[in-house]
């Protein structure tokens, strides 16, 4: 495909099914542009999607697409970009994909840092289950699975990703258009994992994190001339910050070595000799 | 055939047994003699009782056999352990020196060799298990020499010194054996011959194919007795451009597998029971989106957490049957050590030409074992590689919907749909584990469902025809006999065919490395007067199939164990089994 790639270009011809007004709609546009922004085209990306009403963005977008398993999202992305460098990799998935059934994927993807993009759809609620509570809900938050609330506190997963080593951690909010497209941009282009969470609100099943209160009470990291994303200590800092809830680029390592380089492995693995490789009787000599 | 020998060393997890056996084994084979090893071990890094027996001859030997001619016993436990196996006029090498006073059983000729102190003598008390294996040399009649150039392969890369004062450990070895004892009454003579061969376990086979046919990602979780197909690949595949990870766990290993599979690359995972448990909540997944990838099982002991070290094929019924819903799939389980590379090829070739998840189905005991082969059993030449329907930017078009939308799932006639793989133009498409039409959208229409799980279907039906699965046979094919097994128990049997004949029991073996699609033996057991089915399993699931296919009742030898059968232990079964009632209809 040409240089001249559109983001509807990565638009599939199926209608989301999504609630009127979810929170996925706008996180699925902002991905599509940062993607045709970044000069990616729909043969050469290649999107995995988890399990939930996030999960169906493989069907809504356009390209090379894999809708898995629940919570296995990213050991898929990883496998696609380890054995094909040339690939942009997009995984997106939901709180629940990620952060419960998927919380030990998303720990180990965190540090392996491989160079993909990670869109956290993050609504604090099962929605597709038809509102329970989720692994991000808060802990009064009530559900019919939690009638008096969870009892235990939400995963920070910014804290947790800041704690498994990650080198790009980032929060956007969906309604937020252009901003959320600033900030998965910056995932993409990021040298490694960037990962994202986005605030994705349920309209139907969740009437505490809604559209307003994170208008309301959402703090954009960009309006803070102090914040220096390659400062671990601001982030930490920001991060922990259990008063507010932000937006923006929370930290990024400027060293970061994504994991092909730290390897070695840059060759497309999908093109092999039409027999044994050339020398392949040396691995047979070896046991004499 | 020409007479074997039987040797062992035995001790604790720790004492260096696995490597001296490896180097003894690796003298053998280098002097062109046949060499089958087992091992004896426990599931732990330290202490316990382990051993590594050899056994060798200038014919092809791929049984054990119960029977140890000469035994290296670091430990009382090592002897009593082998009590059963030793006979008359057995050797046991031990060190008097030591604190346990062996109990050498009367009929047995104790050799007292201060391991120890001579090895102190060549340069360090690490090299006791060396001195031993001189003293072997020296019973035996074995030129030490092909020893050296054993420790040279193993010590080559830490320095000269330590290569010469291994040798030297050799030799005092061998020297205190001529100065003290006479073992020519023995009557052990060791005959070399000048062929060449290459001495691999089945782990190691399996890599190689697996490199071989162009596998060029790897993801697994360690887990015995599968983890040495990862050690073997690490460090190699790198030099085909290929890459090994380690997963954070089974679930990641799969769908890393399936990733890489996706994006177009031959990849492959492997894992014993318990990770193929986790692993199955993703075989739907890979058959409904028609991705091509090779999962092989190490079967061990189960079930849970078993027995990890010991044998058994009970994972045939996870392999053939594992996970929820219909999930079309071929079951390849190698029979030996040379046909665990060769169906690791085939198992490769398979997935890509019908786009299908393809089980290699080994065990511990094939696993572990090491034998030697003439390099030509591994004629690089004689690979084949078949992608199947992967198409390029031009094939491409063809499969194109009105709409310009590539048809990923088509309908096609004999089931298989084309594969387009990232970076080829126009090839985006979608796929899933929901139930989709042809281009990978989730659908719920009865007849695009019943379209789609038809074309799934298709594709077996059509390799049923189009392949040959074919069993391999051994003894009599006229015999009214019939023993069918299936996986790693061939060699015993094989070799049990020389016991049952010096018996007059005439035995046709067939031997089965399919297990889905399988060769019908319909003819085969309705032509013989006595059926027996074979299997390392206490409930017989091999047999439970053949009964199913062929609608007839078998007899069935069962071992559970956790030991493989050995050839004369079959030849005695068979022989009994032969006499017993034929079970009710």
């Amino acid at each position: 495909m040409s240089s001249d790639v559109r983001f509807t270009d990565f638009k599939s011809d199926k209608q989301p099914t999504w609630c009127p007004g979810c929170g996925d709609f706008g996180t699925m546009n902002g991905m599509m542009k940062a993607l045709a922004e970044t000069g990616n085209d729909p043969d050469n990306t290649f999107v995995v999607a988890g399990i939930g009403c996030s999960g169906k963005i493989g069907t809504y977008m356009h390209s090379y697409a894999l809708h898995g398993v629940h919570g296995r999202a990213l050991p898929v992305g990883q496998g696609v970009k380890m054995a094909r460098p040339d690939i942009e990799v997009m995984v997106a998935g939901g709180d629940g994909d990620g952060y419960s059934i998927g919380a030990g994927h998303f720990v180990h993807a965190v540090r392996r840092n491989v160079d993909m993009t990670y869109v956290v759809m993050d609504n604090r609620i099962y929605g597709l289950t038809k509102g329970q509570a989720s692994p991000t809900s808060r802990s009064d938050f009530e559900t019919s699975t939690t009638p008096e609330g969870p009892k235990q506190p939400p995963v920070n997963p910014l804290a947790l990703a800041l704690a498994s080593g990650a080198s790009f951690v980032a929060q956007s909010f969906a309604s937020d258009a252009l901003r959320h497209q600033e900030i998965v941009q910056k995932a993409i282009e990021h040298d490694g994992f960037g990962f994202v969470n986005v605030f994705s609100p349920c309209v139907t099943f969740n009437d505490v994190d809604t559209y307003d209160y994170f208008r309301d009470s959402l703090v954009d990291l960009q309006e803070d001339e102090d914040h220096d994303p390659n400062d671990y200590e601001a982030a930490k800092e920001v991060i922990l910050d259990s008063e507010k809830e932000y937006q923006g680029v929370m930290y990024q390592n400027e060293n970061s070595v994504p994991y092909n380089e730290q390897h070695g492995v840059t060759e497309d693995m999908s093109e092999i000799p039409d027999g044994a490789p050339e020398d392949a009787m040396d691995l047979v000599r070896e046991f004499y | 055939m020409a007479a074997d020998l039987n040797w062992a060393i035995g001790g604790e997890a720790g004492d260096g047994i696995d490597s001296t056996g490896k180097i003894f084994a690796q003298a053998l084979s280098r002097a062109g003699r046949h060499v089958f090893t087992s091992k004896d071990f426990a599931s732990r890094i330290r202490g316990g009782y382990t051993a590594y027996k050899i056994r060798t001859s200038v014919d092809e030997v791929q049984s054990v056999v119960d029977r140890l001619d000469i035994l290296v016993a670091l430990t009382q436990r090592t002897i009593d352990e082998n009590l059963d196996e030793l006979h008359d006029g057995s050797a046991i090498i031990y060190d008097g020196e030591r604190s346990w006073d062996a109990e050498i059983p009367e009929e047995m000729k104790g050799i007292d060799v201060p391991l120890k102190s001579l090895a102190e003598d060549a340069g360090g008390a690490i090299m006791r298990n060396i001195v031993a294996l001189g003293a072997a040399c020296e019973i035996t009649g074995f030129d030490v020499e092909y020893l050296d150039e054993s420790l040279e392969k193993r010590f080559g890369g830490k320095g000269t010194q330590i290569v010469e004062n291994n040798k030297e450990a050799a030799r005092l070895g061998q020297e205190y054996v001529q100065e003290h004892y006479d073992v020519g009454d023995l009557g052990y003579d060791m005959e070399t011959t000048d062929n060449d061969y290459v001495l691999l376990n089945g782990n190691e086979a399996i890599g190689m194919g697996a490199i071989a046919a162009g596998c060029r990602f790897y993801a697994g979780y360690p887990i015995t007795p599968a983890t040495s197909i990862m050690e073997y690949l690490t460090g190699r595949i790198e030099e085909y451009g290929g890459h090994v990870v380690q997963a954070e766990d089974e679930l990641s290993a799969i769908n890393m597998t399936l990733g890489a599979a996706r994006s177009g690359a031959r990849s492959m995972t492997a894992t014993s029971g318990a990770g193929i448990d986790l692993m199955t909540e993703t075989f739907g997944l890979v058959a409904t989106s028609e991705t091509p990838m090779v999962i092989c099982d190490v079967m061990r002991s189960g079930p849970s957490t078993g027995m990890p070290t010991k044998q058994e094929q009970g994972d045939l019924n996870m392999a053939l049957y594992g996970g929820h819903g219909e999930i079309p799939r071929f079951v390849v389980a190698p029979t030996s050590i040379t046909e665990c590379f060769w169906k690791t090829i085939e198992a490769f070739n398979l997935a890509e030409k019908y786009n299908t998840p393809v089980f290699l189905v080994s065990d511990l005991a094939m696993s572990v074992t090491e034998q030697t082969f003439p390099p030509e059993a591994f004629d690089m030449d004689a690979v084949e590689i078949d992608r199947g329907k992967l198409v390029d930017d031009e094939e491409v078009q063809e499969w194109l919907d009105s709409q310009g939308r590539f048809r990923a799932h088509a309908a096609t006639e004999d089931g298989v749909s084309p594969r387009s793989i990232p970076g080829t133009t126009d090839g985006a498409h979608m796929s899933t584990g929901l139930e989709h039409d042809e281009l990978g959208r989730r659908t719920e229409e009865q007849e695009i469902r019943v379209q789609q799980v038809d074309k799934r279907n298709r594709k077996v039906e059509t390799a049923k025809n189009e392949e040959e699965w074919e069993y391999r046979e051994f003894g009599n094919p006229d015999a009214e006999n019939l023993v069918i097994s299936w996986g790693s128990n061939e060699g015993a049997l094989v070799e049990a065919l020389e016991y049952l004949e010096d018996e007059g029991v005439d035995v046709r073996v067939i031997s089965v490395p399919y297990i889905f699609p399988r060769p019908d033996l319909t003819d085969e057991i309705e032509a013989a007067e006595e059926t027996i089915v074979v299997e390392c399993n206490a409930t017989g699931q091999f047999a439970d199939v053949i009964e199913h296919d062929v609608l007839t009742r078998v007899k069935r030898i069962n071992k559970y164990t956790g030991v493989r059968f050995k050839a004369d232990e079959l030849a005695e079964e068979i022989t009994t089994k032969l006499t017993e009632e034929v079970p009710a209809q």
